[in-house]
Parts: structure tokens; sequence; C-alpha cells
């Protein structure tokens, strides 16, 4: 997970190493989905995402699609 | 006390060091801190990495991620007042402010052409140059086939 200058920036690296283009997220988005994954972890009572959690979660950011589906 | 209310405690002593140390303890130094034997600890660090609550450098009993947190370097420079810390990548460097519910400044740079990027979280709000974009290069079904990798 990977923070580039631009989508023109994503897409030249991903070619020089013949990648397809993986998910793409605004930095605001990224924000959003570090706030709702990260925010309590640090309490006591944290469990581990089920993936129907997090796939609710990444819906909310709107990041669904294959891409997006755990497991 | 019951094995899963001990990893509870383990596993919130390691973030406990992390953010006031700045790295994880090794297993008999937090043995140490709770006056029990190293062993215990290892066993608990190893039950946590099963349970995908930390990640162990591999072959070895030492904690490497105790997401969003890195014990080693990253090119994911997180400050936080005067502490320093390292994220394993993007998602978690934003998560090191959203964890701490602290203003953060973010140093990383473009893997395409090297030039630095800054990010500032204050509050809930996230300031970052315009045009700004995150890459996830692997699935989501498969990021923890290779975690370092991911």
């Amino acid at each position: 997970m990977l923070l580039f200058r631009s989508g023109e920036h994503v897409d030249r690296w991903s070619e020089g190493r013949g990648l397809p283009t993986g998910g793409v997220l605004t930095p605001e988005q990224c924000w959003r989905l570090a706030r709702a994954w990260f925010h309590d972890r640090l309490s006591p009572d944290w469990r581990r995402r089920t993936p129907e959690e997090a796939t609710r979660i990444f819906g909310e950011i709107g990041l669904t699609g294959p891409f997006w589906r755990l497991g | 006390m019951d094995p899963s209310a001990f990893d509870r405690q383990v596993r919130l002593s390691i973030y406990r060091a992390i953010v006031e140390d700045g790295r994880p303890p090794t297993a008999p130094e937090l043995a140490g801190t709770l006056d029990v034997p190293a062993a215990g600890v290892e066993d608990a660090f190893r039950r946590l990495a099963d349970g995908r609550a930390i990640v162990l450098a591999p072959g070895t009993p030492y904690v490497w991620m105790a997401n969003p947190f890195s014990a080693i370097p990253t090119p994911f420079e997180v400050r936080v007042g005067d502490r320093g810390y390292f994220g394993n990548c993007i998602w978690d460097a934003l998560g090191i402010p959203a964890c701490l519910h602290e203003d953060a400044q973010i140093r990383t740079f473009c893997p395409d052409c090297s030039e630095p990027i800054s990010l500032e979280v204050r509050g809930d709000m996230l300031a970052a140059p315009a045009g700004a974009t995150i890459h996830f290069a692997v699935p989501a079904a498969h990021w923890w086939e290779d975690i370092g990798a991911t």
C-alpha cells in the first residue's frame, strides 16, 4: 500500500513491473479506512475484524468489487 | 490467568512499549516487566501471531509488526509530537494517528519518481498534496499470503 504523486505515477510504476493496476484510493478514503480500521487498536477489547465486518467497512468507504473481497 | 486474558495483557504490553519506547519488547524483556517466565510470553507471541494480532519476523520470536506500527524502519515515517514511529505501509502510517487519536505528520516518497510526499493529520482532517493517489497492489483476499510484500 503505497502513496504516489498521482494516478499517472501509479500507472507508470505498475507498467514498469508488469503488474495490473490494483486498488486505487484517494488519501481521504485511506484516512477514513485507517480510522475505521485502527481507531480501537489500543483498546483492551480489540479483536480482529471478521471478513463480514471488514467488507462492511470497505463498502462504507466505497471499496467494493472483487479486489476488496476477503477470503 | 487464562491464556486469552494473558494474551490480551501481552498484546497491550507490546503496544504500550511501542507507543512509549518506539519499539516492541522482546519476550524476555516483557517477561521481566510482567514477572512471568519468558517461555510463556514467547508462546503468547506465537498465539498472537497465529491470530494475526501481530507479525513475528520470519523464523524468530521477535515482533516485526504490531499494525499499524513497524518495529523496523520503513519509508513511512510518522511523527507524533516529539515521538517518531514507522508504519508498515501508507494505510498503517495513517493508522498511527488514528489509533493514538493524535495529530501527526507523515513522510514518504513516491515509489515511481522518489519525490518526497508529506501528509498531515489534524484532528479528523487530513491534508494531502493535490493529485496524491494511494495504490494497493495486492487484492484483499491475498494480503496475508505474504504480509511483508503486501
